[in-house]
This record gives C-alpha cells, structure tokens and sequence, in this order.
C-alpha cells in the first residue's frame, strides 16, 4: 500500500518515509521511545514518586553506610552515657545500656530491610507461581488451587507466623522470612491469576496459538513479560508488608533475638520509657514508617509510568 | 496446488456449544449457549467468503472453529482435503503453515512487549524456519509486502496508529506462506479512512499470493467490496448464502433484507423510507422465529 499525498503541504504532514521512485510509505513511529523509557519518564514527572524514591534511596544509604563510619561498638555497654539524649556525638541518643542508637537503628534496618527484601522476593516467586499456574492452565486446577487459598485467606496473618515461628522452634533471620512468607503470599498470587487469565483473553495470545505456539511460549514470552509491571508495583506493595509485619512480630518479642536487634526490637526496648526517653521509641517507629510511605509512593508511581496506555502528560 | 481437486475449504454442520453451568463446587451443566448451529459453508483456492451478521451472530466463532482455536462441539472442517477436527496436535501444527488469522482490534491482536520484528519473525521461530538472519530478511519482506517500513522492526507496537499495526498484523500472519486467511473484522476498528487502505492491501495480496479469505464482518459494503460469495449468519446459522452481488441485488430471506436496510444512506428522506421498511422487516423476522 502507497499513500500518495499530491501537494507538498500534505506531504509534509504526513509521518512516512519516500522510497526512490517518489512514492510514499505509511509506517513511521508516531514516537520513537521505549517502553521502559518511557515509563522512567513518566516516572520522573510524578513528582511524589521522585520524592519518594529519593527518601527511600536515603534510608537504604543510612543502613548501609552508618555502620561503617560510626566509630563505636553497638553491643558495649556502657553505663555512664545510658539514656544520653540525642547530641552530636550520640544523633539519636543511647538506650539504657549506653548503646548508641544512631549505629543500632542502622543495624536494626539493616535486618528489618533485608527480612523485607528477602520476604518479598519470596513472596514473588511464590505468588507468581501458584497464580501463574491456576491462571494459566484454568478448570478444574484452577478452581481447587484458589478454593485452597481462599482456606489460607481465611487464617489472620499474625498467628499464621506465630505458629510457623514455633514450629520452626528458632527465630533467626532465614525462619522469620519464610514464616512471613507463608503468612503473606496470597494475595500476589491471586493478583497474578487474574493478570494471566485476563492477558490470555488477548488476541495475541490467540495469534500464537494460531501459528502453533507450544504452552511455554506462550506462557514465557507473551504473558509472563507482561506481568512484569504489575510485579514491579507489588514488590513495592508487599516489601512494608513485611517489614511491618517483622516489625510487629519484634514489637510482641517473637522476632530476632537481643542483642541483634530490629526496628520492631528497638522500638519496644523504647516503649516502658516512652514517657521519660520518648526519642527511643520515635526514632524506630519513624524509621518503619519512612520505608513503607516511601515504598508505597513508588509502587504508586510505578503503576502509573509502567502503564503503557497512560497518556503521558509531559 | 494440493493434489485434491476439491474447495480449500469445507465445512459441514458445524457446531460450537458453550455450556452454561451452575453449582457452587460441583458444577453441572443446565443449557448451551448455541453460538454456532450446523453451519456449512465452502471456499475454493483464491476466493473470498464474506460472513455476515450482526453481533453475536456467531461470526467470529465460527472463524475460530475454522482453525481449531476453538474445539467445535461437532460437524466437519476439511481443510486441503484433511479433516481438522479430529486431527492430532502435531499434525494440526503443520496445517498451521496453511491457515492464519487477521483479527479486529490491532491494539490487542500485538503483544505490546515484543517487538514489531519480533513479532512478525513469531511464526517463523516457532516452526524452526531459517536462522535468526534470514529471518531478519523475510521480516523485512514481509513488512515491505504489506506497506509498512521496514526499517521499524526494533520498535514497539504502541508506537504505531491502528492501520499501521493491523499492517504488522497482516505481515505476521503472511509469514508462513498460509493459503487461507481468516479476516477476523479487520477493518471495523479502523478509522474509514484507514479502512479503505487495509482493504486495498488484502485484495492485493490476494491477487499476488493466491490468498484464500474467510472475510468476517458486520459492514455490509466493506463484505460486498471484498467477497465473491456472501454467507448471512443469525444466531449461529446461516439464514443465506449466495453469489455476492445477488444477495445484495436480490436478498431473499427476510433478515438479509432487514440487515441490508440498516445500512444508512446519505439522504435523510430516503433513511426516513426505509426506517419504515426496517421495521416492517424486523417485524417480519420476529414473526418467522
């Protein structure tokens, strides 16, 4: 097909490419950037997104870096400088042993964080699995394996890890983020099976199957790929989950064991002083707090920039 | 040319029931949704069947039976003198070669995070054909065949309008050198300006490759400027079939005269004639139910 425009003015309007005889193609790119370009541009004007991101940025900063540069020990005590409120040489103050908080809130997040990622990459891999495959293959299969995770759903979560904690016997990091995990993989599972069963439902998936596409090319090339968004949104969705859920499991002393220590433990070392050395509880709540704000205003703006049919309103 | 002397296609008392079922863990079946009812029809080498109805008539299931995307709940779809239905999974994907489909909505039928190269080489991967290079080339072909530039193929899908992507469409489902098309209401998501252009390209196709079409749509004159024969469809059975200009010069069942009257004309007096006419009609065609 040759579009031939007569007039010069039409010619110029009209996005195509001249072949050597004169004539005119269709077909040229309305725009030229990528996908993930343009998603990282999208990204970029939301500005609660940026902030965000930049906030969270900061707090994986202060976990990894502090540790490093702070020159005392986090474990000695000390009892001349206990209770020391937050000065220059102590930003955050010490706990009831001397220990500094500065250094301890860092080492805290160090562990609070990583149960995060390490429980949410779980939790993805898990989900996407499960839901991947009752999405995928549909009947009978399908409708068992949800019926199952609608008896999981119907456990509350807290007592789920609990009682996984104690069939475990020993809290350490690794048990507390498989109890997480087995506590909160429902619902990315469930959110994956509706993306596959509403992706298969496209025309491409049905053009592959009209070439004579086999089932794992049609799974790992047209609809996995196109899960990728919605699982970018949900390890920023599920990583406060777990974190909070960490944190609450330390808070009620199930979680990691002194003198390691978390936010969740941090913060209920600070809760018999809140009155009299309020900063020791603050500071850990406020740290949690940062990490999920943060964590759920980029899984907000990622929806929004991974969206290819987003207009972008640059 | 196949050794069998017969059409490309035939097909003989085709059936596609949907179950409606009820129960909450174990479910049974209490009615079928009959989409498609002992339909029959034949398309020899090179020529076009347009399918028309309106929608829900069942147009588009039938298409999909044709090729087995959809298991028929009975009747017989020969296609080159092979019997589709009860062919194995193997076998069929060779016959795949053969058969291909062009589909309505251009921004559904392109998985958007593939490329347009990677999608018109799709078929050519999946059945082993040619190394990654001369794939590149027969990509390049194919995209030139059907008017689309072929220096694009890095980019993605949602760059390009709907005629462009029903293009990449096109080009994709020319790539294993198929004999028939099933034109899935190629054109009735498209601006009509665009249509007319997409309607070009597919005769000429049809005229360079031997193309067979089984053209689906609601739109009467896009059906009659591309078929040589015309098959009218209602509630999953053909109420009419016929050369395509005898059905539009001397329709005779009712609901093909109803469907014909529905087709608007620029002159108001005239649409205010056959408002009246259509209501006779659909009168007419309640009553013959």
């Amino acid at each position: 097909m040759v579009l031939n425009p007569q007039n010069e003015e039409l010619r110029e309007l009209t996005v195509g490419r001249e072949r050597e005889d004169g004539s005119f193609e269709a077909g040229a790119a309305i725009n030229q950037t990528s996908l993930w370009r343009d998603a990282a541009r999208r990204f970029a004007h939301n500005r609660a997104a940026l902030v965000a991101m930049f906030a969270f940025l900061l707090m994986l900063a202060y976990v990894v870096i502090v540790p490093f540069v702070v020159p005392y020990d986090p474990n000695a005590v000390n009892f001349d400088i206990a209770y020391v409120n937050p000065t220059w040489t102590h930003p955050f103050g010490t706990d009831e042993f001397g220990r500094d908080l500065f250094l301890r809130t860092a080492l805290g997040g160090r562990i609070s964080i990583g149960i995060g990622f390490a429980g949410t990459v779980a939790i993805m891999v898990v989900g996407i699995l499960y839901g991947a495959i009752s999405g995928f293959v549909g009947g009978w299969l399908d409708n068992a394996m949800m019926r199952f995770l609608d008896a999981l759903y119907g456990l509350p979560y807290l007592p789920f890890a609990i009682i996984t904690l104690a069939i475990f016997g020993t809290v350490n990091f690794w048990t507390m983020v498989i109890a997480l995990t087995i506590a909160s993989w429902f619902t990315t599972a469930r959110v994956m099976r509706g993306q596959i069963i509403t992706l298969k439902e496209n025309d491409y998936v049905r053009a592959a199957r009209a070439v004579g596409a086999r089932w794992h090319r049609v799974l790992f090339r047209h609809l996995l790929p196109n899960t990728l968004g919605v699982v970018l949104v949900f390890v920023f969705l599920e990583l406060p989950g777990v974190v909070l859920g960490e944190a609450f499991l330390s808070f009620l002393g199930l979680g990691i064991n002194p003198p390691q220590s978390s936010w969740g433990s941090l913060a209920q070392d600070g809760y018999t002083q809140y009155l009299s050395h309020p900063y020791i509880i603050v500071i850990p709540s406020v740290a949690i707090a940062w990490l999920i704000l943060s964590a759920f205003f980029i899984a907000d703006g990622l929806r929004d920039a991974l969206d290819p049919r987003t207009e972008s309103a640059a | 040319m196949s050794a069998n002397t017969g059409p490309l296609l035939e097909v003989k008392d085709l059936q596609k029931w949907f179950p409606v079922r009820k129960g909450l863990l174990i479910e049974r079946t209490v009615d079928y949704v009959k989409a498609v009812d002992g339909v029959s029809f034949e398309i020899p080498e090179g020529q076009t069947l347009g399918l028309v109805g309106e929608s829900g008539s069942g147009k588009s299931t039938t298409g999909y039976c044709v090729l087995q995307l959809l298991k028929p709940t009975g009747g017989s779809v020969r296609f080159m003198g092979k019997e589709l239905t009860t062919m194995g999974s193997g076998d069929l994907r060779e016959m795949r070669r053969e058969m291909q489909i062009v589909f309505q909505d251009p921004y559904s039928s392109l998985n958007p995070r593939m490329t347009v190269g990677g999608i018109v080489a799709e078929p050519l991967a999946v059945h082993g054909i040619g190394t990654r290079r001369s794939r590149d080339a027969r990509v390049r072909d194919l995209l030139e065949t059907v008017g689309f530039n072929p220096d694009f193929t890095n980019r993605y899908p949602h760059e390009f309008s709907g005629g462009q992507r029903q293009r990449i469409g096109i080009a994709r489902a020319l790539a294993l050198n198929p004999r028939l098309i099933i034109c899935d209401e190629p054109v009735s998501a498209l601006d009509v300006s665009i249509q007319a252009q997409i309607l070009n390209l597919l005769k000429d196709l049809q005229r360079d490759l031997g193309l067979a079409y089984l053209f689906v749509a609601h739109d009467l004159a896009v059906v009659r400027a591309m078929s040589d024969h015309i098959a009218v469809m209602n509630k999953g059975v053909l109420v009419e079939t016929g050369k395509a200009n005898d059905v539009y010069t001397n329709p005779r069942e009712d609901y093909t005269k109803a469907l014909l009257a529905a087709v608007p004309v620029p002159d108001p007096r005239r649409m205010r004639e056959r408002k009246r006419e259509r209501r006779k009609l659909a009168h007419a065609v309640a009553e013959g139910l």
